[in-house]
């Protein structure tokens, strides 16, 4: 996948292949390939909340998990990230794909 | 390491099951009129003739004349008989699993009714034997049969989460006392969720809840067995099916309950409603249905009241394919939502000829087929664009998920959202 001139190695839904070679330009890019043209201090409170979860477990936080740390309202995490946080904040936090419906 | 002609021998197996006469004929049948290419997305949109289900019907038929019939076996170059080489399972495998959602369109307007989305189901079932399933369904299945749901959700997580949800739901119906019970043996109804709920997307057990509180329903959750989905369905694994199907089954049982309720699901309602009883073999001693089907028994039996000035935006309904067209729960939404909203408004077509999200047999899962499964969803996006919506209600979570992402990629500037969440919008608590 290409952004912006830069190459990705992603699966079929533009996750990242190899997590580890996430970082802060990573993530400003595939949000911007979302259609987030900027991430502000709100987004960044979810996806370090995303990215320290699957650095000590290898997991994607439950949601709850998400809102309680950041002190973020459900419903704007839904606005913040149109994709939700699965395919919207888990993505542009390097994480691979979650099984199951997302 | 197995050789391929151990795989094959387990694929034709599916042949000769002593069960499956109905497969011979369907695999005999088809005279090509070609009324179904027209029915099917992948068609319609790339106008690729492999994708023409009686195409993907002619590939299994074609091995099965090689294996199976005289002229196949003794003169194959005088029919259309086919070896089941590796060319030939990377066709069905990019073919019955890449690009077939099994929304059964095309068996809905078969001109002599081959019943091709179960045909499609046994050639998935022949590359699941030979162990070609696609890895990134499979996953999902494994996560299932490990863990006791498909997204692996710890136990104490799961736990968390409901408290959390309990606390909200309190605060929503003004009562300390408002509760989402656990483990609770002797209810009326054992509840179900899609475990893409509580680990994303929990506003929609919250507004179920909400539903039951008003409802004063008897009913519960259970940590040890929640998950409605059962994607050993769409890899045609019928142990696998038998083992998830199981423990929802046992676990009903165990918890006494009169009603096993079935959360917004298409694939999950089929495969535990329609399928599993046929999976286990035996008659069920509680009453299986959908939640949709609850709602509007809540409406027509005024157990709860709802007032559709609260939910005053446009509202359109996508029609989950396992639970519209193969189900046959076509009304009850409707009736749902004509209580609960202003502004109803149908997509052209809908009910049993509606088209697929794109979402459906498992292809949310298999990120191989991505691209191809989001330029089929130009069909549904135009649908919804069409009726002028602002909201597209959908009874299955699998479909919401592949609507957002349409939303997203045609900008359609719509909400997506479950039949609990709007009627638990428009609830008018006394």
């Amino acid at each position: 996948m290409e952004i912006d001139g830069k190459e990705f190695k992603v699966d079929g839904d533009g996750f990242l292949t190899d997590p580890n070679i996430w970082n802060k330009e990573v993530a400003a890019l595939f949000a911007k390939y979302d259609g987030i043209e900027e991430l502000t201090e709100k987004h960044w409170a979810i996806i370090n909340v995303i990215r320290k979860n699957w650095e000590e477990t290898g997991m994607a936080p439950m949601i709850r998990s998400i809102c309680q740390t950041t002190g973020i309202r459900l419903k704007e995490i839904y606005q913040l990230f149109p994709l939700g946080p699965a395919r919207g904040a888990c993505r542009v936090a390097g994480l691979p794909k979650p099984d199951g419906c997302v | 390491m197995k050789n391929f002609e151990d795989k094959k021998q387990k694929g034709l197996k599916v042949f000769s099951g002593q069960e499956d006469s109905k497969l011979i004929t369907h695999l005999n049948s088809c005279v090509h009129c070609g009324l179904c290419a027209e029915s099917c997305m992948y068609y319609l949109v790339t106008k690729d003739e492999r994708y023409i289900p009686a195409k993907k019907v002619d590939l299994i038929s074609s091995i099965y004349q090689r294996y199976c019939t005289f002229t196949g076996k003794y003169f194959p170059v005088l029919s259309k008989a086919r070896e089941l080489d590796e060319a030939a399972v990377a066709e069905m495998v990019d073919l019955l699993f890449g690009a077939c959602t099994l929304c059964g369109r095309c068996t809905k307007h078969c001109s002599i009714g081959v019943d091709i989305g179960y045909v499609i189901k046994k050639g998935r079932e022949m590359l699941t034997e030979m162990g070609y399933t696609p890895e990134t369904l499979q996953s999902t299945v494994n996560a299932a049969i490990q863990s006791g749901n498909n997204m692996s959700i710890p136990e104490s997580e799961f736990r968390d989460t409901l408290t959390w949800l309990e606390e909200d739901l309190r605060d929503e119906v003004n009562d300390p006392d408002a509760s989402i019970p656990l483990n609770v043996p002797g209810k009326d109804i054992l509840y179900t969720l899609n475990p893409r709920e509580p680990k994303f997307f929990p506003l929609s057990i919250s507004a179920m809840a909400k539903i039951f509180y008003a409802a004063k329903e008897s009913w519960t959750l259970s940590t040890q067995m929640y998950d409605v989905t059962n994607y050993a369905y769409f890899t045609s694994n019928k142990d696998e099916a038998v083992t998830i199907a199981e423990r929802l089954y046992n676990e009903t049982v165990d918890m006494k309950a009169k009603r096993c309720v079935l959360a917004e699901c298409g694939h999950g309602s089929r495969a535990f409603r329609w399928e599993a009883p046929n999976y286990l073999n035996k008659s069920f001693p509680f009453e299986t249905m959908t939640s949709v089907e609850l709602m509007a028994e809540y409406i027509s039996k005024g157990r709860i009241k709802l007032d559709k000035s609260l939910n005053k935006e446009v509202m359109t309904l996508h029609d989950p394919c396992n639970l519209v067209r193969e189900g046959g729960v076509i009304e009850p939404q409707r009736y749902v939502l004509k209580q609960a909203v202003e502004n109803f408004i149908e997509m052209t077509p809908h009910g049993i000829d509606n088209y697929c999200c794109g979402g459906g047999g498992g292809q949310l899962a298999m990120s191989e087929y991505n691209e191809r499964r989001m330029k089929t969803a130009e069909i549904k996006a135009e649908q919804i664009r069409k009726t002028g919506a602002k909201v597209v209600v959908t009874p299955c979570h699998n479909c919401v998920d592949q609507l957002m992402q349409i939303d997203n990629k045609f900008k359609l500037g719509v909400k997506v959202k479950t039949l609990s969440e709007v009627v638990a919008d428009a609830i008018a608590l006394e």
